[in-house]
This record gives structure tokens, C-alpha cells and sequence, in this order.
């Protein structure tokens, strides 16, 4: 059932590129928001957006499970109304990998909209700013070295992602993302095969954790 | 701070000293295909009623547990529901060879969730498009798929399916996809789909000429160290008790000519 290494590693790559995405594109608004703003509600929001990090993914799978599948709360509607089931798509593997992502592309995103000065923004405003203009040109570049930390977590987070993805997307022939492979393999007694994509990820994962490592010790100068 | 740092300690040290197991119970520890799962069971209870003897579990699919055996993993008993992760066994030299004995068979059947309509009623249509996802054990390691794969390849559709298959890691796993309605049909056994009861349909009984032979070969594991008890079991399992008992999960009786494996 192996379907070479490339063919996973692009899907891999794909996956997690959409997840980290969608992780962006999710979590800077609220962890704008988060840092900037009191509103009852706010810790349980807190608590749902970080709690993957430390739930294991196979929980996380589960959730998505139960709400979005064929027979889940959600699920059963779109099921009913569009003939539409997440499980065993391209957007279950990005949902499932954007979910356990997310929150190391949040926390450092949101300290690095809190730890700016208050000061600046203002003075921004008195000279006139929008409200768009002092996102755009003061808050965002200045918070822009944690969002890049932030984002090269997610993206290896999500480029790791199992648990929830196995449950989630599935086992397909043609199909697969580089760990559910190596899993695969394994199970098969095939754990030679599964060196190569072994190799990838570790090489990947490093890559990533050395670029964030020299971001934030930069950040420190 | 320091009043958590103390709680954690203390709680760290109660745990671990009381969490070592005392003297394992002389419990024989059986890997078996998880299609097995409630027969087996069922056949333990009756086993510890008449003779006292505790029986554990562990189930998967054949293929994972051939390999966590050859791993090294503390089983006395493996039941396959194939002959070929017995063979892989044998060649390793992780068997017991003469304990090896097919303890039952089974039949292999296409089904649907129960609420379906268009569903499919042979192997030929799930080759329609109004059948998206097909279920089957991944063939590599789930006996189960192995057997679905030669049926979809005598069919003539395994090509044409191929981009429609969702792998299961063991046949309950394509069971459930069915049960919940998440594939359009699954590819599982007669007994499986006995035990899900009304939350599936069996569109078609597969044919059993169209795959190998199912059965259940099980052998006494070479690094077990009860291997008495796990032969006990295993007489019992092809005793009239056991057999009646499996048979009443919907198990057919072992080939009177399988008692040896076949030529590959």
C-alpha cells in the first residue's frame, strides 16, 4: 500500500501549510484580541483555543469526531443537507492538524500584541491613525517576530501531527502524510520503509525549531 | 509554590511505590485477531468457570500482533485470522511449531449502514458513484483486507475502487466506518457484521471462492514461559465447550483439512 515517498511527503507539506494557515488566520485575530481586550467568557475561549497543546490528539480527534462526522451534531446536518462528511478529506487532515497548531501559533503571538507599547499606539492615534492604519503600520510589524516564531511551531507541529489525523483523514491508498506512513510501516513490519520518511521529518522539525531558536534568541538583542 | 512542589513529591512517591505490580497472577496472555473479540472472551469465562484459569486478552489486527510478538511482546497464545501472519512467525522461529491448529472459519460479506438507500448490493457496483468511500482492512497487516483485496481483484474492480478505499487497521475499525455511516460500504466477516447487530445491513454475502481460505490458526508462542497453560487453553478452545461457544458467535467449525498449513 505504499505509495513512495514524495507523493506523502507533498501531502505532508500541503497539509500543514493549509493548517498552519488556517491557524493564522484564526489566531491573530483573537490573540489581538486576547491581549487587548476583557470580555466575559474570556478565560473559557483561552482555555478551548490552548487546551490541545496539552490534550492528547487523539481527543482532539475525537471532538472532531463527534461534531463533524456523519453522525456528529454538527457532521449530521451538513451530512442531511449538503451530502458533506469532513472524514477522509484533504480539509479533516488540515482541520485535525490546525486545531493541535494553533496554540503554538497563539500564545506567542498574543505576548507579542501585549508586551507592545501602549505608548506608541497611542501616539499613532493622536497623529491621526485608523483603526486599520495602526494595525497595519504599528500593532502587526511590531508583533511580527512573534507571529514568525509562532508560525514556525505551528507548522512543525502540524507537519507532526498523528493522532487526531489517523482518526480524522484516515488510512487511503494514495493518501497518506509522512508519520500516519510511518506508522503504516510499522504495523506492517516494514520498519526499514519507514526510514526515509523518519529522515524527513526529523530533518524538517530541526530545521524549524533552529529557525525559531535563532528568532527568539534575536529577539533578545 | 513550594506547598504545590511538596504536594507533587509527596504524590509522586506514594504512587510509584504502591504502583508496582505484586506477583503477576499466572494469567495466560492470548493476542488474537480482534474479530475474535467477544467469542474469545466468552470462551474465557466458561474456561475460568470450569477450570479456575485466568485468560487476558489482547486484540488487534493479525498483523500487528504477529509483529509486537516478533518484538518480543509477552503473549503465550497468537490466534490469526490468517494463515500468513502464522507463517511469518514460523519463519522466524516464534512459534511453537506442533502447537499450530486452525481453531475456527468464517465467511467474508459486503455491508452498508443500516439506513442507506442506493446502496450497493454487489462488489461489481461499488464501482457506481453513488458509492464514494469503501472500507476495507488495510491489506498489509488486517487479514480481513487481504481476503477483501482477492475479492475486489477476482471482481474485477479493485483498480476502479482503489481511490475510493479507507484503510482500517483492523476490521472492527471498518466496521465502525460502516456502523457510522462515514463509508458507503465495508468489507468486513460474517461474524462481524453479526455482531453489529441492526446498525449495518449485509448487502452481499462475498463469494468463498472468490478469496483464500478464512480460518484461525493459533500457535503456542516459542518465548512464553507458560506455555502448559496457553496448550490448555488452546484444548479447550478446539474442545466441543469452545467450539460451541464460537460457534454461537457465528463461527464456522475448522476445515477438517486445514490442520496443516497450506502450500503458499
Amino acid at each position: 500500500m505504499s505509495q513512495g515517498l514524495w507523493p506523502t511527503a507533498g501531502l505532508s507539506l500541503r497539509v500543514s501549510l493549509a493548517a498552519t494557515a488556517l491557524a493564522l488566520v484564526v489566531g491573530v485575530p483573537l490573540a489581538h484580541l486576547n491581549a487587548r481586550r476583557r470580555y466575559p467568557g474570556k478565560g473559557l475561549v483561552e482555555g478551548l483555543i490552548v487546551v490541545p497543546m496539552v490534550l492528547p490528539p487523539t481527543v482532539v480527534g475525537y471532538v472532531i469526531i463527534a461534531l463533524l462526522g456523519v453522525r456528529g451534531w454538527v457532521g449530521s446536518w451538513l451530512h442531511a443537507w449538503l451530502s458533506y462528511s469532513i472524514l477522509f478529506r484533504f480539509e479533516g487532515a488540515m482541520l485535525a492538524a490546525a486545531v493541535v497548531a494553533l496554540p503554538l501559533l497563539y500564545l506567542p503571538t498574543r505576548a507579542a500584541f501585549a508586551a507592545i507599547d501602549r505608548d506608541t499606539e497611542d501616539a499613532a492615534r493622536v497623529m491621526g491613525a485608523s483603526r486599520w492604519q495602526l494595525f497595519w503600520h504599528v500593532t502587526f510589524p511590531m508583533a511580527l517576530r512573534g507571529l514568525a516564531s509562532g508560525l514556525m511551531l505551528a507548522f512543525a507541529r502540524a507537519l507532526g501531527e498523528f493522532g487526531a489525523t489517523v482518526m480524522v483523514f484516515g488510512i487511503r491508498p494514495g493518501h497518506t502524510t509522512l508519520p500516519v506512513s510511518i506508522y503504516l510501516d510499522y504495523e506492517q513490519g516494514e520498519m526499514a520503509l519507514a526510514a526515509p520518511a523518519v529522515a524527513i521529518l526529523c530533518v524538517l522539525s530541526m530545521a524549524m525549531t533552529l529557525l525559531y531558536n535563532r528568532s527568539a534568541l534575536s529577539r533578545q538583542d | 509554590m513550594k506547598c504545590v512542589l511538596a504536594a507533587f513529591f509527596v504524590l509522586v512517591a506514594a504512587l510509584t511505590a504502591g504502583g508496582a505490580p505484586s506477583a503477576r497472577g499466572e494469567a495466560i496472555t492470548v493476542a488474537a485477531a480482534v474479530s475474535l473479540k467477544e467469542a474469545l472472551s466468552d470462551v474465557a469465562v466458561r474456561y475460568k468457570a470450569e477450570t479456575g484459569e485466568g485468560v487476558e486478552f489482547t486484540f488487534g489486527s493479525s498483523g500487528q500482533l504477529a509483529n509486537q510478538v516478533l518484538n518480543g511482546a509477552p503473549v503465550d497464545l497468537f490466534v490469526s485470522a490468517a494463515n500468513r501472519q502464522v507463517d511469518d512467525l514460523d519463519k522466524a522461529g516464534a512459534i511453537v511449531d506442533s502447537s499450530r491448529r486452525v481453531v475456527a472459519g468464517n465467511s467474508l460479506v459486503l455491508v452498508v449502514p443500516a439506513g442507506s438507500d442506493k446502496a450497493p448490493t454487489s462488489l461489481g457496483a461499488l464501482t457506481t458513484p453513488a458509492v464514494t468511500r469503501v472500507a476495507v482492512g488495510e491489506p498489509g497487516s488486517v487479514p480481513a483486507g487481504q481476503y477483501a483485496r482477492e475479492a475486489l481483484e477476482r471482481a474485477g474492480v479493485w483498480a476502479a475502487v482503489r481511490d475510493k478505499l479507507v484503510l482500517g487497521t483492523n476490521v472492527r475499525q471498518v466496521l465502525d466506518y460502516v456502523e457510522r455511516g462515514e463509508v458507503s460500504a465495508g468489507i468486513v466477516y460474517a461474524t462481524d457484521a453479526k455482531q453489529a447487530g441492526a446498525k449495518v445491513r449485509v448487502a452481499c454475502v462475498i463469494d468463498p471462492r472468490d478469496h483464500g481460505p478464512i480460518v484461525y490458526p493459533a500457535a503456542i508462542v516459542k518465548a512464553s514461559a507458560k506455555r502448559a497453560a496457553a496448550r490448555l487453553f488452546l484444548d479447550y478452545l478446539t474442545s466441543e465447550a469452545g467450539q460451541s461457544c464460537l460457534k454461537k458467535h457465528g463461527f464456522s467449525p475448522p476445515p477438517v483439512e486445514s490442520s496443516a498449513p497450506p502450500p503458499q
